[in-house]
């Protein structure tokens, strides 16, 4: 199966653990004194509002590796983030950074669309 | 050459079936190269038209009236080339091409579906359009009820990989859950597998979690939601795919993470459908419906 775009192998089912899915992302991935920029916009286009990902927690890791791995190109700097990730990036944060990401996870798992930037 | 893979998507009739097959093996097309025969198995003979560029396909069923029987139809009379990009002379954007069949259904009220799909299949295999240069083989079948007839891919042992196409709505829940009954039937005997839910999101709330949690009870995953975009109907009004109308558009990277995922995905599962009380206390949970006391069923409003 497919969590925050990486396959995991069908011998491991179709529940794989948040451990494994962490471990891959943090693979090669140094995180460290990046800044995670996100903006959020309707389906018609229309710009939200810009948030930070703090730093030191699996989404502002999970969101560097999606940005530096991702075929999506930038625009202005920015890229698209799929829904699909951003769902399961939102479901494994709320499980592992806790308050840290409470609030940022909440608006995640909304249906606007979200575009990330990583400097 | 890899082997041929034969898949299929089936779903709720209105949920977007056939515009998501389509805007996925166009994807699959485009940016990997694939080689694919799309069989429609829909009676509303819709399962080709974006990547023809037509309104909708002369079917196997239709010609073979005109013609006398199936015996008299030759195979480029009912399978056609996919347009432009799609077309296996075209190779300035991709080596990849799609060729295009609709197997066509019974004038309504008449006759069986199925006798169609099979008739379409036997044909198609007889005259060689399962050539060996083809990587994938896709059908795309109507599920609001998994008749024999509409089973009749997976009875036959055709398709062997199945994407259910659904959303966050009841029905299409519902569907979804009977479509797994309907593999599981004959998972043993002929090998079908499902591969995975495709949501293809209505934007309600909690929708990808309510998918995940039912494609997680039903044995399989939720393999990749697909939110909803105005570019898909643009190119609809067209007849294009979106990776045809806007190949650097949002919606056309979603198509294209979806293609490379089904390309890649392993995970094909006998699954385990849901009885209906579990299907109804998983809408609940997730606030498609609200629960009501035991002693309000059959109540009217104004006595509830």
């Amino acid at each position: 199966m497919f969590v925050c775009g990486y396959h995991f192998p069908a011998s491991e089912g179709n529940n794989v653990s948040f451990d494994k899915v962490i471990e891959k992302v943090k693979e090669g991935i140094d995180a460290t004194g990046k800044t995670v920029t996100l903006t959020s916009e309707t389906r018609e286009g229309a710009k939200l509002e810009t948030l930070t990902v703090p730093e030191g927690t699996f989404a502002h890791t999970a969101f560097v590796d999606f940005y530096e791995n991702t075929d999506v190109q930038a625009k202005d700097g920015y890229k698209m983030i799929y829904y699909t990730n951003k769902y399961q990036i939102s479901e494994i944060s709320k499980s592992v950074d806790g308050d840290a990401t409470k609030d940022l996870c909440k608006k995640l798992d909304d249906m606007n669309l979200y575009r990330v930037k990583v400097a | 050459m890899s082997a041929l893979r034969q898949i299929a998507f089936y779903g709720k009739g209105g949920i977007g079936k056939s515009t998501t097959s389509q805007n996925t093996l166009a994807a699959m097309c485009h940016y990997f190269g694939k080689k694919i025969l799309i069989v429609g198995c829909d009676p509303k003979a819709d399962s080709t038209r974006l990547i023809l560029h037509e309104k909708a396909q002369s079917t196997i069923m239709q010609l073979a009236s005109e013609a006398g029987t199936v015996e008299d139809l030759e195979l480029e009379d009912v399978c056609k080339p996919g347009a432009d990009e799609f077309h296996p002379d075209n190779n300035e954007i991709t080596e990849g091409y799609i060729m295009c069949t609709e197997s066509g259904g019974p004038e309504p009220g008449v006759g069986c579906a199925g006798r169609g799909v099979i008739t379409a299949i036997n044909f198609l295999e007889e005259e060689g359009a399962y050539d060996d240069d083809l990587d994938f083989v896709s059908y795309d079948v109507l599920g609001d009820v998994v008749c024999g007839g509409f089973a009749m891919p997976i009875r036959e042992g055709k398709a062997q990989e199945i994407y259910i196409v659904m959303s966050g709505e009841m029905m299409a829940m519902y569907a979804a859950n009977n479509i797994s009954k309907g593999i599981l039937k004959y998972a043993n005997t002929g090998g079908v597998r499902l591969a995975g839910l495709i949501c293809n999101a209505r934007m309600t709330d909690k929708e990808y979690d309510l998918a995940k949690n039912l494609a997680e009870q039903i044995g399989t995953q939720m393999i990749h939601f697909v939110p909803r975009s105005n570019h898909v109907q643009r190119a609809e009004l067209r007849r294009m795919t979106v990776v045809e109308f806007a190949p650097n558009s949002d919606q056309a990277m979603e198509y294209r993470e979806l293609a490379r995922k089904i390309i890649a995905n392993d995970l094909k599962v006998i699954p385990t459908p849901l009885e209906m009380d579990d299907l109804e206390n998983l809408l609940m949970e997730f606030g498609l419906e609200e629960e009501v006391e035991e002693d309000a069923i059959g109540k009217k409003a104004e006595d509830a």
